[in-house]
């Protein structure tokens, strides 16, 4: 990236009071700019995400994916930190999963600071395998081919139908395959699935 | 768009056109332009064969220039029978060159293959062809009628259809053209019909890009224009 160049942020926060505080924050430093704000993380859309930092508030996750929101987000290349924003504390090993994490009551240079120092960490720490699907991922990826719903895979794994689809749409983009026809076929080559199954 | 590219014009040669963007000459093809033109403007050649010039030029714009924002400002309801019997020799260049052709590909393709991936490919590209001729014939046999009732002829009998219905219905055949193409060129195995292989995909590409801007067409200019004509005649 170049010096000129701003990093673009994208807000994942529900409450538009905040949400507004931290824009007119951020809008003083000239090296940072939010290109998106979403109140959910439902609405993510990784082929429209021109954000290299996601800023995201820790509770509109689900709790079971908070231990792994690399994967949530699909480990993207383009995106060099996920930065937490928190109201309140949370336990170490959820915060562990940011490259930094924000706090309500931080300064706007001590906020500038942090994403700053996120990006360097983030910039340190190793990159997921970009298109190895996580566990989880392939355990969706067995259920879509095997014909399941998001409803009954969201009921399965105890998870939201909304976490079903950002996985859903990870694996998709990780494999290049769209399709619940071509996933089966993509399941069944690499052996996740057996033939015989579909019989 | 890229500020050096250069749309393309009424007062521009044909042949100067085709030599910009040799992929027109498929454009020409399908519209039933012979070669032979010799230095004539692309408005001659239009005139000669009774095409609307701005629509050809909209349609050449469309496949040349890749951020090219197509708009139906520049044309009339007069054009949107051309742009059906556009779509309409669009579908018979693909039915009768580009998917026998990818299919007679696939076909010595799972030759190559072990049992599994042979039933899987032949079932998944079935089922595609299945889905694409489902496709064409529901616009050729429902919506392209519809659109030449609209027109004239008199008959108003359209049974409460309406062009807007056809957006809905719109599915998506390119999304399992391109998950053939990743299975072909990512999942299948290094040694399964390397060759043969870097062929099909080059098809489907091609065929890929076309489809696009096949669709373009139809979202940007028939559906809009049928929708303003409706409109005015309710």
């Amino acid at each position: 990236m170049s010096k000129q160049e701003k990093h673009k942020i994208l807000l994942i926060e529900p409450s538009e009071i905040v949400a507004a505080g931290i824009k007119e924050i951020i809008g003083r430093f000239t090296e940072f700019e939010i290109v998106n704000t979403l109140a959910n993380p439902g609405y993510y859309n990784p082929a429209r995400m021109e954000a290299d930092i996601i800023i995201i508030n820790p509770a509109v996750i689900d709790y079971n994916e908070r231990f792994d929101i690399r994967s949530f987000f699909g480990g993207e290349n383009e995106i060099t930190a996920i930065v937490a924003l928190t109201y309140t504390s949370y336990e170490e090993s959820v915060l562990r999963q940011y490259d930094g994490c924000i706090g309500i009551y931080d300064t706007a240079a001590r906020i500038a600071q942090k994403l700053h120092t996120a990006i360097e960490e983030s910039q340190l720490a190793p990159k997921n395998e970009l298109n190895e699907l996580s566990t989880r991922e392939r355990d969706i990826l067995v259920a879509v081919a095997k014909g399941s719903t998001n409803k009954e895979i969201a009921d399965q794994f105890n998870i939201s139908v909304y976490t079903v689809i950002s996985h859903r749409r990870n694996i998709s983009r990780k494999l290049g395959i769209n399709s619940i026809p071509g996933l089966t076929v993509y399941a069944i080559m690499n052996k996740l699935v057996d033939i015989s199954d579909f019989n | 768009m890229s500020h050096n590219e250069v749309l393309y014009s009424r007062r521009m040669k044909t042949a100067d056109l085709i030599a910009t963007d040799s992929g027109l000459l498929s454009i020409l093809q399908r519209l039933g332009i012979k070669l032979g033109f010799g230095d004539e403007t692309v408005a001659d050649t239009c005139h000669r064969y009774g095409l609307s010039t701005e629509l050809f030029l909209v349609i050449c714009n469309i496949f040349s220039h890749r951020n090219y924002e197509p708009k139906i400002e520049s044309l009339d309801e007069n054009d949107i029978k051309h742009i059906t019997n556009y779509l309409r020799s669009s579908h018979k260049y693909y039915k009768e060159v580009c998917f026998p052709a990818i299919h007679e590909s696939i076909h010595r393709l799972v030759k190559e293959l072990d049992n599994v991936s042979r039933r899987l490919i032949d079932k998944f590209y079935d089922d595609y062809d299945n889905e694409v001729n489902i496709h064409f014939s529901y616009e050729e046999n429902v919506v392209f009628p519809y659109i030449d009732t609209l027109f004239g002829k008199g008959c108003k009998q359209n049974n409460g259809f309406r062009i807007a219905k056809f957006e809905e219905n719109h599915s998506n055949i390119e999304e399992k053209l391109n998950d053939l193409k990743n299975i072909i060129m990512k999942y299948l195995p290094e040694d399964s019909a390397p060759t043969l292989r870097f062929q099909i995909l080059n098809d489907i590409y091609a065929l890929e890009n076309d489809l696009c801007k096949h669709s373009l067409i139809e979202d940007k200019l028939l559906i809009p224009l049928v929708e303003n004509f409706e409109n005015r005649n309710e």
